[in-house]
């Protein structure tokens, strides 16, 4: 307990982030111990799953490279099918993780320690996994360069009004600066995994990805300040990704897509689920890795704290986007949010009320916010969720536009769903190499928040 | 103090140990004193008396020079280079900009936070510093923290003193530092021979690059949008019975504002009147017709003499002979249709009226090189 808030009621009073005494060095003996043991058989069990549902799903690009785009489902009017959403849905996922790293370093949740380098880790490749659609979706992606502004022979430049160029910046970038950050935090801990790391493939690997770190103070010094000022800026830039994506349908005119609540509406969305998506790795991680003291109930908690908070801000989201249709005295937008709860997709739009706005509503009770079945459930029916409310707003948007004439349904076909169970089996192939690799947790940030591991006449000689 | 020593190490089991102890060495004076820690831990540098990080403001430049850039490459690209009209918005449309200039703004932004940390202010990567070789390194990144007396720059350290005010202060285990190999700096041989690789493998990569762009991409199934399965116009075809592509258009029909023209011989043809009245603007029209049409071959002034005659083989007529002065109307309308000799027909390029006007005007021709006597009073 942190000496400054004694005064405080107990219930106020910040929590222990760690369950049982832990030392500098029985943290480094518990996560770092990791990459140098032999995985168990369920590992490889796991591996062998998500690698081969990897290759189904690159097996199903290869088809449609092969074949062209017409074995997908999408139509006209519906262009943009599963490609598209899929790629909203893993851009969403990978928010969590910069929140995680970002936003709540910011605040000083010193909570965020323990689980911010997993959290990272699946921003990358859930940003990898959304990466992969829109190059897919492009139809030709061999010829995905021309997205860049690049001199060519065509003479011709990127149309820089279009919310599709703003979003390969953003995506891009956003990519880049989680990998920086990420790469960043990860430095000090490799240099541990060093010096605990005999002769070896290992030893050079590590040696050379720790560029020689020595946990100078001179070093340090720089460290922390580039640390904080890469949050302030992934800060500003995890809000402006899911606003630019959002763009992409609110600059449209389709109804049901031109709203101005969808940038808002679009950020909560992707925390939410990316929060789901984490809790679901984390209960996993805490049980298989034998993590228990140092992810511990009090985080698992707090996590569904937020996922209850972004649940209500959801319904506030779809009760305001209901209300703004009502409001507009717009037929078309009346009719398209007729259809949305009951039309030929009707289900899809209570299967998404019901699995983000209801099912967490569960979280209220402490019992369930500290019980696996009934977190892992919530999370499940999230993922699920956000996944079909981008389902909705894409594909019944599209079905009945403006054009009666032209309205036509969507059903997607088997190489759509092998593409889509290749990217979860992409994204949990990554977690696990992840998970053998490298440190699950971030050593260096955790020490730092232990007791007594700052100095105390610090906190006297500023009062 | 018989070794020259790069430094002493002295190690510490707490942090606080660590921070009481840097005011201690730093009044003996012996050296530069620098910090090995697990972790940051805070009050150390103002301790050791480290300049404030002047990463923010690196960064700020950074970013406002990303800013600058992202919206003068917009600017070049979408209103000086090639402008499009795109929605009805000004070549400049500067608000439109603004997304792209924000992600390169944190784009700079995050480099120049993270790579001038390495690479600028930490001298990072860099594997030759003699503590990464020493027994410490292995505490100091696990759990203890380490006060180290340094040489700087070529005086030497006295060992035996940094060790007794080390030791005064507190600190466990102490290990001396030789002086490394090689220089701690890059020489200026590798500097300069890496820059040469670095400058070559750009080459070939450029190179590569340029073949990969060139065929990579039209290597099957890899193929442009314009090759597909398709008859293109003019193109033979196995399935059609008559071996072509294209389609005739199905017998009997007409085309809208298209009448049928049944006439087959040039007698016939004579019995056909001019329906244009001879005035002012259908002889405008006539002459517009008659230069971007019939000039090309039959002359401008109808004289059968143009430039073109020497490309070509067969020789044009002459409408000033006197065959052609004394053709009927209807003749040479039949010649704009049907074609004659050489000359194809040129009844898809001429609407109904322009043919007629060309009519009168080959007469205004005629008559202007053959003027009598009457027309000069």
């Amino acid at each position: 307990m942190k000496p400054e808030a004694a005064f405080l009621p107990e219930a106020l009073q910040p929590a222990d982030l760690t369950e049982g005494p832990v030392s500098l060095g029985g943290l480094d003996d518990q996560v770092l111990a990791f990459p140098a043991r032999r995985p168990p058989a369920a590992w490889y069990l796991a591996f062998a799953l998500t690698s081969s549902l990897t290759m189904l799903g690159f097996g199903c690009i290869g088809y449609t490279m092969y074949a062209g785009i017409g074995v997908w489902g999408n139509n006209r009017p519906v262009y943009w099918g599963f490609g598209i959403i899929n790629f909203v849905f893993w851009v969403g996922i990978g928010h969590a993780g910069t929140l995680i790293s970002a936003i709540l370093l910011l605040f000083r949740a010193p909570w965020r320690n323990a689980i911010a380098r997993f959290a990272e880790a699946m921003t990358i490749f859930a940003v990898m996994c959304a990466g992969l659609f829109p190059l897919i979706h492009v139809g030709r992606p061999w010829l995905a360069f021309w997205l860049f502004p690049y001199p060519n022979q065509r003479a011709l430049w990127t149309n820089f009004r279009s919310p599709l160029i703003w979003d390969v910046f953003a995506v891009s970038t956003y990519f880049a600066v989680s990998l920086m950050f990420w790469y960043l935090g990860l430095l000090p801990d490799i240099a541990s995994l060093r010096d605990r790391t005999g002769r070896g493939l290992r030893k050079t690997m590590y040696t050379v990805l720790s560029l020689g770190w020595r946990g100078a103070a001179s070093h340090w010094q720089h460290y922390e300040k580039a640390y904080l000022l890469l949050a302030g800026l992934a800060t500003g830039l995890v809000l402006s990704v899911h606003s630019v994506v959002s763009f992409d349908f609110a600059v449209s005119l389709v109804p049901g897509w031109h709203m101005t609540i969808f940038p808002p509406y679009f950020v909560t969305g992707a925390i939410f689920a990316g929060f789901a998506m984490v809790v679901i790795v984390l209960v996993v991680v805490r049980e298989t890795m034998d993590l228990k003291n140092l992810i511990t109930m009090y985080h698992l908690d707090t996590m569904n704290k937020v996922i209850l908070a972004m649940s209500c801000l959801m319904g506030y989201a779809y009760i305001m986007e209901g209300f703004t249709a009502w409001y507009s005295m717009n037929e078309y937008l009346h009719h398209i949010f007729k259809q949305y709860l009951t039309g030929t997709y009707g289900w899809a739009g209570w299967l998404t009320i019901t699995c983000n706005v209801l099912i967490p509503q569960l979280l209220w009770v402490r019992r369930f916010r500290r019980s696996y079945p009934a977190m892992l459930f919530v999370s499940l029916a999230v993922t699920v969720g956000m996944w079909f409310e981008r389902f909705v707003i894409i594909v019944v948007s599209l079905t009945q536009d403006f054009l009666p004439s032209s309205w036509h349904l969507y059903k997607p076909t088997l190489v759509d769903l092998g593409i889509l169970l290749g990217s979860f089996g992409l994204f949990f192939t990554l977690v696990l190499l992840f998970a053998r690799v490298l440190p699950v947790i971030a050593t260096t940030e955790v020490k730092a928040i232990l007791p007594g591991a700052q100095p105390e006449h610090r906190v006297a000689s500023h009062e | 103090m018989s070794e020259r020593a790069f430094a002493v190490v002295g190690m510490f089991d707490s942090a606080q140990a660590l921070v009481d102890a840097i005011p201690r060495v730093k009044a003996s004076r012996l050296g530069r004193l620098e910090a090995y820690t697990p972790y940051p831990v805070h009050g150390v540098e103002s301790a050791l008396g480290l300049r404030r990080s002047p990463l923010g403001g690196m960064v700020l430049v950074a970013g406002v020079l990303g800013a600058a850039t992202a919206l003068l490459f917009q600017w070049w690209m979408s209103a000086v280079d090639y402008p499009v009209a795109v929605g009805g918005k000004a070549p400049f449309s500067w608000q439109a900009f603004v997304p792209v200039m924000f992600e390169v703004t944190v784009l700079f932004a995050t480099f120049t936070a993270g790579l001038g940390m390495l690479l600028l202010l930490n001298k990072l990567p860099f594997y030759g510093h003699p503590l990464l070789s020493s027994k410490a390194i292995a505490a100091i990144t696990r759990d203890k923290f380490a006060l180290a007396v340094e040489a700087e720059g070529s005086a030497a350290i006295d060992v035996e003193a940094a060790k007794a005010a080390l030791r005064t202060a507190g600190a466990g285990v102490l290990e001396v530092l030789p002086l490394p190999a090689a220089e701690l700096a890059f020489p200026l041989s590798l500097i300069s021979r890496a820059a040469l690789a670095i400058l070559a493998s750009c080459l070939v990569a450029g190179y590569g690059m340029y073949w990969v762009v060139k065929l990579f991409p039209v290597l099957p199934p890899m193929v442009h949008m314009q090759e597909q399965p398709r008859l293109d116009a003019q193109s033979a075809s196995t399935f059609f019975a008559d071996g072509h592509g294209m389609r005739p258009p199905v017998a009997g029909i007409i085309a809208r504002g298209q009448l049928p023209y049944l006439t087959k011989t040039q007698e016939e043809a004579a019995a056909i009147v001019n329906p244009l009245p001879r005035t002012r603007e259908v002889l405008k029209k006539g002459r517009k017709a008659w230069n971007d049409h019939c000039a090309v071959c039959h002359g401008a002034l109808g004289d059968g003499v143009p430039t073109l005659t020497a490309a070509y083989g067969a020789k044009p007529a002459n409408l000033q002979a006197e065959t052609f002065r004394e053709y009927p109307d209807g003749a040479i309308y039949h010649a704009i249709m049907a074609g004659k000799n050489a000359m194809p027909s040129y009844a898809a390029d001429l609407t109904e009226e322009e043919r007629w006007a060309i009519v009168h005007y080959v007469r205004v021709l005629q008559r202007a090189q053959n003027a009598r006597d009457e027309d000069l009073k």
